[in-house]
Order: C-alpha cells, then structure tokens, then sequence
C-alpha cells in the first residue's frame, strides 16, 4: 500500500533525516522550509513492490558542501536540467524517482519532484556518507549507470558508465566549478534496481524515526533514544577537536564524560567511528550522531567545537552494508585510510 | 632484583630526558623492555613496560594500545617521544590505572631501570667511573671540585658538619636532613621522607666530623649503595683538596698581612716592588679611606676571623679590603670619590652591621677610623681603627664597637685614660725620660713614628730626634716598634698633658 507524506509530516521526516545524517549531509532546516512552498502536499510514497520494476528511475540529491549550500540557496527547479540530460543520454524519460541520501537535507530535495514522478521509498546510502563512490548502484558497480550535475543557473555535465572512482574525482571538480555545491541525478537504471542495490523504505524510517525521537525536550534523552531505537554511548563537554596528522579531512573530538571515561568521536563530513577508553564501541555504517543533550539536536561534524556540551547516540546500521564483503568495505573507516577502528569491542 | 620505584628513576642521571604524562602508581617489582606492545607478555605483579619503539599513527590507536597494555597487567608504560599523546589519552591512563612515561632516548631509560633493579654493581660501577673522571679535572677550590663531583654525578653533593653544611653544589640539601645523618660511621645511607644522603666520614687531621654526602629527593636504595661507595673513592680527593685550600688560605693570609704591614709601616719605603704586590692583590690604596679593625676578644685564630669576614666585606656595595694584624683584622673601604655625610654614615652602618653578625661567631671588638685620603691616609685610618678597637674591647655598652668621628682618636682616648690611677701610673713612667725626649716623643709618635715630619714640627734636625727617640725608648726600657707598647705611652704622654 502507498503511504501518504503530509505538510505535518515534514518535521519528524526532517527530524529523523538529522538523526540518520551521522553528522554529516547538511542542515535539514533549511530544505525544510523550501520544502514547504515547493512540494505539491500530500505526497504518495511507493514501496519498490508498488511500482512497475522497469519504471526508468532517477536518483536526486545535492552534493558538495553542505556549508556552502546554507549560504548560496538553491534557486528555481534544482534538478530539472540535469534529469533532462539523462532522459537525452538514455532516451527513456525517468518515470520515477527517489533520493540519493536519507542522511540530511537530501532526504527532503526529491520531494517537489514526487508530483511528475512516482516517489520511491528507497535511497543509495541509507544513511548520509562522505563519498560519492558510496552510492549503493556505484558500490555495486552497476553498468551504464549515467550521472548528471546541474552546473547552477545553466547547464549540466554528464558521466556515463564511469567507474566509482573516477565519478567521485570529476563530480568533485564539478562541484567545485558549481561554486561549492551541485544538485546530482543518477539515471540509466530501473527501479526494480533498486530492490537489490538501493537502501529500501528509507523514508519510512526516517519518519518513524523522528516521530518516534519526538519533539518533547523536556523527555530525558536517554528515553528519547531507546524509543527511537538507538543507544547512548556517553553524555559529556567536548575538551578539544584536532585535524588527524596523516588526513586533515579527519577530526578527532575528544568528549570528556561525565564518568570520566574518554570518548573520542573520529569523523570526516560524517563521524565514522566512536572509541571509549580505547576501545572502538561503534563505527560506519553504524550511524553516530552528537546531539545537544538539552534539546535533542543532531550537530553537524563542523559545528562540534571544544566546550559544547554533547551527548552521543548510535542508531544500527541500514543492513544492505553488511549484506556483502564488498559493501562493507567501502564503508568501513579503513576505507579512508584509518586503522584500528574496524574491529567493534565485543 | 630490587623494584623499581619511579621518584628513584626521576632522579637517575641517565634516565633519557622523561617526561611524566599520567602518574598512578610509583613503584614496580620489575620493568620489561620491548621494541613495541606486541611483545609484551601478559604480567601478574606490577610491572613498568618500556617500549622502545613503539608507534601510534593517531590518538585512538594510541588510547586502544594503553588499554591493551593495561589489560596485559601492566601498571607503568614508558614510550618514546616521539608518540604523541594528548589529554585525553593522558586522562585516559590515569582511567586504566597506567603511569604513562614518555622518555626522548628510550634505550638509555631501559638502562637506568636495568641499573636500579638487576644492574646494582653496573650502577656502582658506572659512578665510580664518574668520580675518576671528576678527578682527573683541576678544581680552583673545595667548591669548584664539588661542583664537578655534582655536576658529573648529576646529584648533590655536599661537605657537612654536625652544625651545617660547609660547602655543597648542584641541589641543596635540605638542612633538618643532617641532624639525621650519622656522624659517626665510616660510611652510611639514610632514606627519609626530607631526602636521601648517602655519606662518608671526610678522614682530614684539620677539619673534624666533616662529611661528604651525595644527596637526592627519594633515591633508591641501589642508588645509595651506589652513590656511598662513590663517596668512598671521592673522599681521599676532597680531604686533600681541603688541605690544599687550607695551606693555601694561610699562605695567603700571611702575604697579605705582610704586605699590609710594609704598606703601613711610615719607615718602609715605596718602591715599585711593593706597589706591584699591592696590585697584584687588588687592593686600592688611592681614593677615600675608611679604616676598620677587628679584633677578638678571646683565643680566636685572626685567619679564623678573617675567613668570618672575608665573604660578608664581599657582600659590600663598596670596595673593601682586609688581612690579618697582630691579633685580629684590618682592612679598609675605600671611595673612588670623596663619600658625602650619608655614604660615609651608610658605610659605618654596614660595618657596624657586620660586627654584629660577627658577635654571633666570635667574640670580637671592632673599631672604625675615620675618613682618609690616599696612602698616607690609609695608615692612619688604619691605626685609628686599631686604637678604637682597643678600645671597644672593654666597651660592652657600645656593643664593642667603636667609631672615630671627626673630634678624632685624641678625645676618645682622654675620654678613657682621665682616671686618676692611670695619671699617677703614666707620670711615674714618664718621669724617667728628659724633658726634651718626651716632647720629641710626643711629637714623633703623634706623627705616626715619622722622623722628617717630627722634626719638622719640632724645628731640630731628624738625627737629633732619631737620637731623643732612641734614647727614650732605652729610658723607659721599651720596644717602640710594638703597636702596644706605642699606644700605651702615647697614651700615658697625652694624659700626662693634660692633667
């Protein structure tokens, strides 16, 4: 049965998006608002097995810098250009679409998008991740996958049939020649792809996620948490936040909890790793978040600074990374170069 | 095997520069060396694990290494500089109950814990052979050779007395430590909460229940043992450089106080000879004079009292000079420019200051001349000094002491000698000398036994007073080149003045 998204719904869609950022994949405030004015409400949601499998599918999200996207804001149709040119690429318009990442501000940029085509409830990372290659189609390595970047007000750059790799280091560059963020449309699959190499019921778990972690900062987070399924690994002050010695895309946030033990956060644009008194309690995929203890909300990695007060939460990984070896890998934290944070302490 | 205990390994010399980042426990039965955690057997009693080359990318492998090492049972972990460790880890370890160490030369830190737990006679051995190096370099004085036995050691040594210490370089020794130490054995350790003295009787026929003690903060007992038998082979070199320094002192002592005596004496003649000793010396005969004198009131050695002296008229903001006299010590402050009311006041203060640091030593009198001008001056500063200091002696109200202000010398000694029983003494020993031989001595000894300048005051020829001189000096049956004997019948002469 298709669910339907309501204009009420936004808030714990968006809540539940934060929660499932790690950190990372932008401020959801902000699409949240856009959202609002853009989105023809209510909106049908489909689960894979509600939509014919051979539906020509796009994946929609923006990618680049978050920080940036908060500062120059989208304008007009974000997407609508870049889907043309994979309709032209593959000569089969897209009749259906779904969202690159749940984590973050792209688990609201699909929705304006839902009235022309069948909103799926599926996305590629199931969480929000710092690669592109992380994509679950690129991960999985699907043939004559086709990606196109809107290049702001006019224009878009396609790649067709790339490997992983090579589409993280051109998209970077074409972020960088957007002026620091782009919207992305992947294309050239269908959405019966999706079964087997998307994240499914994304948007469902997100929603009953934020509904469930509620609005009520008056509820103790400890509660918040275990209603919303995840678990606390330590409430503290943040004492300092340094760049790694080998990757200054690295941060390690040292938190100082309350019991004394040590918790140190390691994070890219996400955090990737949580160690207590050294040993590694949580790591990618897993999803760890720094919320504000007082009022529930999910810092980005780049607002953790030394003297905020942090607690730290973990919700379980989305199942397809472990599904296979290959998966996991491109996931795990030795897939950025980081040792000895692999191994969970049993 | 000893244990080892971390103030002990803080004080070891050669601990290769370490650092202390997380302090829990301070002592282990046993200290293990690898290259790096992999190799570190789980233990059951507290042990140090020293790493010598031990790595850790980041921050978390570091904080998941402590914990394994940890978990492996070790309480102690010495790493390399290199290793960076930040707060966190640092808290981290004192969490886990892990003294974290980090050494910048890590095989000599193995060492030094090698040396104080299973390595006692290398330890011994190693100072030993520091000694003998010290040995073989020439030292000024018992300070400088000190100095280099603690400098080479890298403890504190010191030369102790039941009263004191005498000498000592590098740390200090805390001083309620030497009433523990005993002076009676050969040689002997001491541990104590205050710090540790390992110690040796100093076998020297001069100086009595000296010591010579090698000292730390919370030395081990290898240490100790260590350092006593250091102390051992160091000590014949210190009691020999005692001596050294003690022939040395008076050899000196009695140049200067020959030196000074030609300088004074109005006979003697200036020549270039004396004037390039008294260069030689330091001392400055041109300028502002102040003569002062000490003297003992008691069987006190001058050498003794010079030795008192000599370091605090180095203390003085002005130049100052001293050597022994008769029975005590002269010396003078000398000006540059002529001193204004409040120097010179200032002066004398100092001095006066001195003399009563002094009475707490010595029983002493001391007298203070007036100011003076060049050479000449200097004599008479001097000898003014000497005569008040005389009279201080019996001066206990004046605290011994004795200043010559401008009424000058004349007033202070008719202030003394107006009694009755010393007039009739001074007449009945004036009386026989003619009367021409008592004013030309008069005369001669108010001109500082100068012959041309009596004579000049006299109008006669400097023969006829060298003769009137000598035949008065026979007459009374005197030596007139004995300061005493001169005082004491320019004094009887002045008194029999004025009656």
């Amino acid at each position: 049965m298709p669910w339907t998204l309501d204009r009420g719904d936004i808030a714990a869609l968006s809540r539940g998006a934060a929660l499932l950022s790690g950190g990372g994949g932008g401020h959801t405030r902000i699409a949240e608002l856009a959202s609002v004015e853009a989105v023809a409400w209510p909106i049908t949601v489909h689960a894979i097995d509600e939509v014919d499998p051979d539906l020509p599918c796009v994946a929609v999200g923006v990618g680049g810098s978050t920080m940036v996207f908060r500062e120059r804001l989208a304008a007009g149709e974000l997407f609508t250009g870049a889907i043309e040119a994979v309709d032209r690429w593959t000569r089969a318009p897209a009749r259906a679409v779904c969202l690159t990442e749940i984590g973050g501000m792209n688990s609201l940029t699909a929705l304006p998008h839902a009235g022309a085509l069948r909103l799926i409830d599926a996305d590629l990372m199931g969480r929000a991740l710092p690669g592109i290659d992380q994509f679950t189609l690129l991960v999985d390595d699907l043939p004559e996958l086709v990606i196109a970047v809107s290049l702001g007000p006019r224009g878009a750059m396609l790649v067709a049939d790339a490997r992983p790799e090579d589409v993280e280091h051109v998209l970077r560059a074409a972020f960088e020649a957007a002026g620091g963020w782009a919207g992305i449309v992947i294309g050239g699959f269908r959405a019966g792809a999706l079964e087997e190499h998307g994240v499914q019921g994304s948007l469902r778990r997100a929603f009953e996620l934020g509904t469930a972690w509620g609005a009520d900062d008056t509820v103790p987070l400890e509660a918040r948490t275990a209603a919303a399924g995840g678990r606390c690994f330590g409430t503290g002050r943040v004492t300092a936040v340094e760049l790694h010695a080998q990757d200054a895309r690295v941060r390690i946030i040292d938190i100082e909890i309350a019991d004394g033990s040590v918790l140190r956060l390691i994070a890219r644009s996400e955090v990737l790793a949580c160690v207590v008194d050294g040993l590694v309690v949580a790591r990618a995929p897993e999803v760890i978040d720094v919320v504000d203890p007082q009022t529930g909300t999910v810092h980005q990695v780049e607002d953790i600074v030394a003297g905020r007060s942090a607690a730290v939460i973990g919700f379980a990984a989305p199942a397809w990374w472990s599904e296979r070896t290959h998966r996991l890998r491109r996931v795990l934290p030795s897939h950025y170069g980081l040792e000895g944070l692999d191994e969970v302490a049993s | 095997m000893s244990g080892l205990e971390l103030e002990a390994l803080l004080e070891h010399p050669e601990r290769g520069e370490l650092d202390v980042i997380a302090r829990v426990t301070d002592s282990w039965a046993a200290v293990a060396v690898e290259p790096d955690e992999r190799s570190l057997e789980p233990v059951e009693a507290p042990v140090l694990a020293v790493l010598i080359a031990a790595r850790a990318p980041s921050s978390w492998q570091l904080d998941a290494m402590l914990r394994r090492i940890r978990d492996r049972g070790y309480t102690g972990l010495a790493m390399p500089a290199e290793v960076a460790v930040s707060a966190g880890t640092a808290g981290l370890a004192t969490r886990l109950g892990l003294t974290l160490l980090r050494s910048h030369r890590p095989t000599a830190l193995a060492r030094a814990c090698w040396e104080l737990t299973v390595g006692g006679d290398a330890l011994k051995l190693a100072m030993i052979r520091k000694v003998a190096q010290t040995i073989q370099y020439s030292a000024r004085d018992i300070g400088d050779q000190l100095g280099h036995l603690a400098a080479n050691l890298g403890h504190g040594v010191a030369l102790i007395a039941p009263h004191g210490v005498i000498h000592q370089a590098g740390p200090p020794l805390a001083p309620d430590l030497i009433e523990r130490v005993d002076f009676g054995s050969w040689v002997g350790h001491l541990q104590d909460p205050l710090g540790s003295v390992a110690s040796v009787r100093v076998d020297s026929k001069g100086s009595q229940r000296l010591r010579l003690a090698f000292h730390g903060r919370s030395l081990s007992l290898p240490q100790l043992v260590a350092l006593a038998a250091a102390a051992e082979i160091a000590m014949p070199a210190v009691a020999a450089r005692l001596l050294i320094d003690e022939v040395a002192d008076m050899n000196a002592a009695s140049r200067s106080s020959s030196l000074l005596s030609e300088l004074l004496d109005p006979a003697a003649a200036h020549d270039a000879g004396l004037d390039r000793r008294v260069v030689e010396r330091g001392w400055r005969t041109s300028g502002w004079h102040v003569g002062f004198s000490a003297q003992a009131r008691g069987r006190t050695e001058p050498l003794e009292l010079l030795r008192l002296l000599r370091p605090w008229l180095a203390e003085l903001p002005v130049s100052a000079h001293a050597a022994t006299r008769g029975a005590g010590v002269a010396g003078w402050l000398t000006f540059s420019h002529a001193p204004t009311r409040q120097e010179l006041a200032h002066a004398v203060d100092q001095l006066r200051r001195l003399h009563d640091r002094a009475l707490l030593h010595l029983a002493v009198a001391t007298g203070v001349g007036s100011l003076q001008r060049d050479l000449a001056g200097l004599a008479h500063t001097i000898q003014e000094a000497t005569d008040a200091a005389r009279l201080a002696a019996d001066r206990s109200a004046a605290g011994w002491f004795l200043h010559v202000d401008r009424l000058g010398i004349e007033q202070l000694l008719l202030a003394w000698t107006g009694s009755d029983a010393f007039h009739a003494a001074a007449q009945g020993m004036l009386d026989a000398l003619r009367p021409e031989d008592r004013r030309t001595l008069a005369a001669y000894l108010d001109h500082e036994s100068s012959l041309v300048a009596t004579a000049g005051r006299l109008g006669i020829h400097r023969n006829t007073v060298a003769q009137r001189v000598a035949r008065a000096e026979s007459s009374l049956g005197m030596d007139l080149r004995d300061a005493e004997v001169r005082l004491a019948v320019r004094l009887a002469l002045r008194a029999a003045e004025h009656p």
